[in-house]
């Protein structure tokens, strides 16, 4: 197709159709860069290399077993660690933050609110109440707003209105409740600096304590808060790939997680007036291209938009041949996972690219700092500036299209209570199923896609099929969602792959083995079906046959979120280990006495098969130990 | 025979060729996650030294042609291959006595600090066939493999 590939040693991908997109692109991807990048520093693996101060960088070797300043192993690995939850935490918070703060302002200027069975719920959990729906809204995004900016030393409300009491109670046991979310977060950095904490131990409980805040409010809090504004998830089909692309209409490609800044836009993109001036310039109107996990919500919620997203085209590394279709006309985002490879992409085919927070400027875009008073001003000047792009850019671009890529008809919208909607309106089928062991346990697959263990989504699509295939249900959340989703596992279909029994229920339902709560932010409704499922049957998260596998974790907000799998005492499986293994103490802590602490261990397993095995002989286990 | 040849303008001082040796040497197999960094069973069998300008010495055993190391050794514990041209020990001939260690030009002969019976050095990664692991990870090029008259 293309007479000069850029050069065909490209990573694998579980997506075969895109693998061979990629090596045949004549644009250098992350996938063509993995083999340079090969050679790996082992003292970076194992998380034993600090350049914490001008001493360093200190690396551990049986020669030098302590840096300069007598950190040892355990020190350099721990504080590593925490640096990097403290961080990924901070991600989290940051866009907790500003969702409740474009709810809080929606909310005085009488804006829509989309999901007000939302806003009742969460009034309900809050103990809050207001005189109408607004003063409603207002009072939930105050309340969670004050709890972020409380200082580290005061602890945070909702929390124990929000946990599972069981867990409230471990939690408080063992000192373990959060300050302040963003307080925290500070404390965390403060504390790993140089030459102050050098407990170990002391340490990882705080990567727990971070874990709570990052659950509870970066993933669980965000997912409500923007139900209420944007309207909660629906069950659906929907289409996914490179096949959502369509080159007739200004395609604008999507990346991030803070959903709540586009809704202005969102809105003005199909306004008449807007369209009207798309087809001045030979286009049929506009169309949001999803891509990473703000693409993932946008399908969650996509019933509410059936009319702007054209559906979830790929994860995060997928963003550059999604781009490279040419096909693409400007490149909005607002956070992670943006990659500063798809500059070169962007430049090389005059994609337009705009960014409505700092946080995640990119070199090559012009920022428009989302404010929500200038909302309106923005949405205009955006629109100008990506009709301009299309107009200048569509003449000289060569479309490089694969219109067959992806599935048609994939189940989506499956949330915390549009499943249980679906069940009935109560978890109780779910659980009859899991006692008769139909369905012999739950996994939840989450997190990001990485090109490593495997390459993309390898390890990830190989797990999913493992598990379904051992009966085992699989929920997804994060931009593993959209390479499982692109591989087919998410059409009803798929339930030929699932083991006899789950196959069964599968059929039955008109299901697909593997359902998609959405974005990352998601894991967060997953841990609320874990929840409900434990007080449903009355027992506490860790007795759940129910397990955890961030397969291909990326990057440090994966290691938050996982700090709150450990928190709520779930089997966390890796498929790499987060640079914890120069430390024994770190394993030890993380991979066994966690068992004592909280219920919840670290497994680490790059291979499919054994990694299932593991998961199987927990959810094994489980089920013995509840008598099932 | 073969020779690790060093080009040391282009070492940076990474030690990824510490790291491989170990792990190439380590008594149990796994990956580089799990090599133990601490254990000195695990110490390489060469040396990256600091140069005091901002560069960097790679030292490793130059299998020489004519081995001092072999040279002073009594019990036969060290001889040159005569297929390879390696110089190659055997740990049950050593008699402990440390003179290889005295001997070496280049200080690339260590006594092991566990046992302090033995002696570690290097084997050209002699169990596997694709050479020496240090030379397979130098990001740098910094050292390389190259056939040269013995
Ligand atoms: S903090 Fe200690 S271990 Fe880290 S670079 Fe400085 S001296 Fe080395
Ligand atoms: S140990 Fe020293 S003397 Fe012996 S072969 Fe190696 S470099 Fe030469
Ligand atoms: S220590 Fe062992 S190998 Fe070295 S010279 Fe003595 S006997 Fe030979
Ligand atoms: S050739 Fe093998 S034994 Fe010799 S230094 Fe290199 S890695 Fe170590
Ligand atoms: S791997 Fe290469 S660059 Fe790094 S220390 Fe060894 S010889 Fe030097």
């Amino acid at each position: 197709m293309n007479e000069s590939c850029y050069g065909c040693s490209t990573c694998a991908s579980a997506d075969k159709p895109l693998e061979g997109f990629i090596a045949k692109l004549p644009m250098e991807t992350s996938h063509h860069r993995v083999e340079s990048q090969e050679t790996k520093c082992g003292f970076g693996l194992q998380g034993v290399c600090c350049r914490l101060c001008a001493n360093g960088p200190c690396r551990i070797t049986p020669e030098s077993p302590r840096g300069i300043c007598g950190a040892t192993a355990d020190v350099m690995v721990t504080r590593n660690l925490l640096r990097a939850v403290a961080a990924g935490s901070g991600c989290y918070i940051h866009v907790v933050e500003n969702t409740a703060l474009n709810l809080k302002n929606t909310a005085l200027e009488k804006g829509k609110l989309k999901g007000l069975g939302a806003l009742e719920r969460l009034c309900k959990t809050f103990g809050v109440s207001g005189k109408d729906d607004h003063e409603k809204a207002l009072n939930v995004a105050n309340a969670v707003l004050e709890d972020l900016y409380k200082p580290e030393y005061v602890k945070m409300d909702l929390v124990e209105k929000m946990a599972y009491p069981p867990r409230f109670k471990v939690w408080k046991e063992l000192g373990i409740l959060p300050g302040g979310a963003k307080s925290e977060v500070f404390k965390g950095v403060v504390k790993c600096s140089t030459n102050l904490n050098s407990d170990p131990v002391n340490m990882l409980i705080d990567c727990l304590r971070l874990g709570i805040s990052t659950g509870i409010y970066g993933l669980t809090l965000t997912n409500l808060l923007n139900d209420v504004l944007l309207g909660e998830p629906e069950i659906r089909m929907a289409p996914v790939g490179l096949r959502v692309i369509d080159p007739d209409y200004i395609n604008i490609m999507i990346t991030g997680h803070q959903h709540t800044m586009f809704v202005h836009l969102q809105e003005r993109l199909i306004a008449p007036d807007v369209v009207a001036k798309a087809k001045a310039v030979g286009a049929k109107g506009f169309k949001l291209v999803g891509c990473t996990c703000v693409g993932q919500d946008l399908q969650l919620r996509g019933a509410h938009y059936t009319e702007i997203f054209n559906g979830h085209a790929g994860n995060n590394y997928t963003s550059e041949a999604i781009l490279a279709t040419g096909a693409i006309d400007a490149v909005l985002s607002e956070f992670n996972c943006t990659l500063p490879g798809i500059e070169t992409v962007c430049d090389t085919l005059s994609i337009k690219q705009i960014c409505i927070d700092d946080v995640a400027k990119k070199a090559n875009a012009e920022l428009k700092q989302f404010v929500f008073a200038e909302r309106g001003k923005h949405s205009e000047e955006i629109i100008d500036a990506i009709i301009a792009s299309y107009k200048e850019r569509r003449p000289k671009v060569k479309l490089n299209l694969l219109p067959e890529h992806g599935y048609e008809n994939n189940l989506t919208g499956v949330s915390e209570v549009s499943l249980k909607k679906f069940l009935g309106g109560n978890w109780k089928p779910l659980v009859d199923l899991i006692v008769s062991g139909d369905i012999k346990g739950v996994a939840g697959v989450v997190g990001c896609s990485s090109l490593v263990a495997g390459g993309h989504d390898v390890l990830t699509v190989a797990l999913v099929k493992e598990l379904i295939a051992r009966d085992i249900i699989v929920l997804t959340a994060g931009c593993s969602s959209g390479g499982i989703e692109n591989c087919g596992l998410m059409v009803p279909e798929a339930a030929e792959l699932a083991g006899p029994k789950l196959k069964a229920v599968c059929k039955k339902l008109g299901i697909p083995p593997v359902l998609n709560f959405g974005p990352c932010l998601a894991i967060g409704r997953l841990e609320i079906v874990a929840t409900e499922l434990a007080e449903t049957i009355g027992i506490d998260i860790p007795q759940l046959p129910l397990v955890l596998s961030a397969a291909q974790w990326l990057e440090e907000q994966a290691l938050a979120d996982g700090c709150f799998g450990l928190a709520l005492g779930l089997p966390l499986h890796l498929g790499l280990p987060p640079f914890i293994t120069g430390s024994k103490v770190a394993t030890q802590v993380l991979t066994e006495d966690m068992k004592s602490l909280t219920g919840g261990q670290v497994i680490i397993n790059a291979d499919a098969k054994e990694s299932a095995d593991l998961l199987e002989k927990i959810i094994q286990e489980k089920r013995r130990a509840l008598k099932i | 025979m073969k020779r690790i040849i060093i080009d040391q303008e282009k070492c940076d001082g990474c030690k990824n060729c510490t790291v491989a040796c170990m792990q190439a040497h380590r008594a149990t197999p796994g990956t580089v996650y799990d090599l133990d960094l601490l254990d000195p069973k695990n110490e390489a069998r060469h040396t990256i030294v600091a140069n005091g300008k901002g560069g960097y010495f790679p030292i490793f055993c130059r299998h020489c042609s004519v081995p001092d190391c072999v040279g002073a050794c009594m019990s036969g514990a060290l001889c040159k291959d005569p297929v390879s041209g390696h110089v190659q020990y055997d740990e049950s001939r050593c008699g402990t006595c440390f003179m290889c260690v005295m001997s070496c030009p280049y200080g690339n002969v260590k006594p092991d600090k566990v046992t302090h019976k033995r002696i570690l050095k290097c084997d050209f990664c002699k169990d596997d066939t694709e050479g020496p692991n240090c030379v397979r990870v130098c990001p740098k090029k910094a050292i390389h493999v190259e056939e040269v008259s013995a």
